[in-house]
């Protein structure tokens, strides 16, 4: 291994499908044990990177190692060193979980007894022993998205790529994902995450790449992207809507320009920046109190990652214009 | 834990090979697919043979009996329908994501194909053994000794691997397990009736003899039916000139199928 603290190493990747550019100039970098959160709207080339990154497809440009096993020239290192759980499960319906299970076993390489004895471990581990020997088509959808991934962890993997692994899953399933990632932490195991679920990158994620129309627009952690629309805001309900103008008008100061021009007379709330956080609110409370204005609600709000990802993936677009269409059909 | 902390081990290609290939044919046993050759050798054999005995039993080439004449056939016809089922097989593995998977994994990229036709040629040989056996009930028998059954039985066999191989790719290829049994069975049926498997190329109308007499099902027939023999001379000769053809397509076109299949197989875009 050439870096032993990056289990992957990506630099200036790029692809292209015909006209269609899927990845522009794409690096970013994944120590051991962490977990990245990538991020995009259908169509951004998420699946496009996985499918390099998983020697699934080569990339017109750059280059990028796994496990310090380079996907160009050594796919044979870097195979050995994944997992790969797809956003359908891959699996031989005609087989029983417990069969899949050993012989995925034996496909890594496992003995018939080591196979044997990893596929009732893991079955016991992800609460499938009682369906271990009923066919995969007879499971639900939460009971194949487990018997999936189990398959990808007879033997231990150095980079898990999860592309999409909660979709569709009730929340004991989805829970049960979740503790995974933990368990990869813990073990030392990279984590490339694809989701389109925000609180779930904001929950696994060590750090979040965001990527839109094939570029990576942001990286950081879930608060630093946060702080990167706007930072925390004192939202301030009045009990009547008519009061609004009143309130804009006893805040004065605290109010910016920009929450007084979102303002509407069918607005029946507004929000003023807090960097001070509790002070902020203090002052307004204050405020309101001498103006005699009655609140309904008053309190302090942090950006959900869905609003960081919205306002991202807007100034990309007023950034750069509209796309092509041909843009939409980029995996 | 649920993370093995053991170093991986090396995967071995010859049981990845074996376990893949368990993997088509274990299911076979269970829902009692395997008895689908046998069941169609027989079905082939009383489908042809009743009907069309009294009817062509004046025009065999000066063959003794109808069930000689008939015989390569019946086996051409249940090789393919045992083949069949391996362009099932891939299609449905294609359209699962299992190659997909396959591909990430490190196991080399012909290592999947290999196994599926060793199923198919375990599901062929079933057919070929039935399709002998109901035969034997009509009245075939070989007459050349054993060394040239055993040519007839790799000839048969080898048919079998082609036609898996084809099944395989057009599968792999179409994704539609479905469509691509049907696209196989028709030009199967329409091969076999209009070649010279059920009466000699003279019975058929002068324009279209060239093509009954050279399309590859004949080829097959014509070197089979010399192979297995007759109690007269008219099976034809085991020469060159009788065999050379069939050899012909056969390497012919697996050295077309298998170039095409590794190509698809290891392509990564």
């Amino acid at each position: 291994m050439s870096n032993t603290d990056k289990s992957v190493v990506v630099s200036h990747v790029s692809k292209s499908f015909g006209d269609v550019v899927a990845l522009r100039d794409i690096s970013f970098e994944v120590g051991r044990g962490e977990v990245i959160g990538l991020l995009g709207p259908n169509g951004a080339g998420k699946t496009t990177m996985v499918d390099i990154l998983s020697t699934l497809s080569l990339p017109d440009g750059g280059s990028a190692e796994i496990a310090g096993y380079d996907v160009v020239s050594d796919p044979a290192g870097v195979r050995r060193s994944i997992m790969l759980t797809g956003q359908h499960v891959a699996l031989d319906d005609m087989l029983t979980g417990r069969e899949n299970l050993v012989l995925f076993g034996r496909l890594q390489g496992l003995n018939r007894h080591e196979a044997r004895s990893r596929s009732d471990d893991l079955l016991a581990e992800f609460d499938l022993s009682h369906a271990a020997d009923r066919l995969i088509s007879t499971y639900s959808g939460g009971m194949r998205r487990r018997i999936d991934i189990a398959c990808g962890l007879v033997v231990r993997p150095e980079v898990a790529f999860l592309d999409e692994p909660t979709t569709g899953l009730d929340p004991r399933s989805r829970q049960s994902v979740w503790d995974l990632v933990a368990d990869f932490k813990s073990e030392g195991i990279a984590t490339l995450l694809t989701t389109q679920y925000l609180e779930e990158a904001d929950a696994l994620s060590d750090r979040i790449i965001v990527i839109d129309h094939g570029a990576v627009i942001a990286v950081g952690t879930a608060d630093s992207l946060k702080e990167r629309t706007g930072g925390t805001y004192c939202e301030i309900v009045p009990r009547n809507f008519k009061d609004l103008p009143a309130v804009a008008d006893a805040l004065g100061e605290l109010l910016s320009d920009k929450s007084r021009a979102v303002l509407t007379s069918s607005s029946d709330r507004l929000s003023i920046p807090a960097p001070d956080g509790a002070t902020t609110l203090a002052k307004a409370l204050l405020l309101l109190e001498a103006a005699h204005i009655e609140l309904a609600d008053i309190a302090l709000r942090r950006p959900s990652l869905d609003d960081v990802f919205l306002a991202l993936t807007d100034e990309t677009i007023s950034d750069i214009g509209p796309k092509p269409s041909s843009a939409k059909s980029a995996r | 834990m649920r993370i093995p902390t053991a170093v991986r081990p090396a995967p071995a290609p010859w049981q990845q090979w074996w376990v893949l290939s368990g993997r088509v044919i274990r299911p076979t046993l269970r829902n009692g697919e395997l008895l689908t050759p046998p069941a169609a050798s027989v079905l082939f054999t009383i489908g042809f043979y009743i009907p069309l005995k009294q009817l062509m039993g004046n025009f065999l080439d000066g063959m003794s009996n109808y069930a000689q004449y008939l015989l390569p056939l019946i086996v051409l016809q249940a090789i393919a329908f045992a083949a069949v089922s391996a362009s099932f097989r891939s299609a449905t593995d294609a359209v699962l994501g299992i190659n997909h998977r396959f591909g990430s994994m490190p196991i080399a990229p012909l290592t999947p194909l290999t196994a599926r036709l060793s199923a198919s040629v375990f599901r062929c040989s079933s057919a070929l053994l039935f399709a002998i056996l109901c035969g034997h009930v009509i009245g075939f028998r070989f007459y050349n000794g054993a060394e040239v059954t055993t040519a007839f039985w790799l000839l048969a066999l080898m048919i079998g691997v082609l036609l898996s191989l084809l099944g395989d790719l057009v599968g792999s290829a179409t994704r539609n397990p479905e469509a691509t049994s049907h696209l196989l069975m028709l030009p199967m049926l329409v091969f076999g009736l209009l070649s010279v498997g059920v009466q000699p190329v003279e019975q058929f109308p002068g324009w279209i003899q060239p093509f009954v007499r050279n399309q590859p099902i004949s080829q097959f027939i014509y070197a089979l039916r010399a192979l297995a023999g007759d109690s007269t001379p008219a099976a034809g000769a085991v020469n060159w000139s009788v065999i050379g053809p069939a050899l012909g397509w056969l390497v012919g076109t697996i050295a077309i199928v298998l170039p095409l299949y590794a190509y698809q197989s290891s392509r990564r875009r």
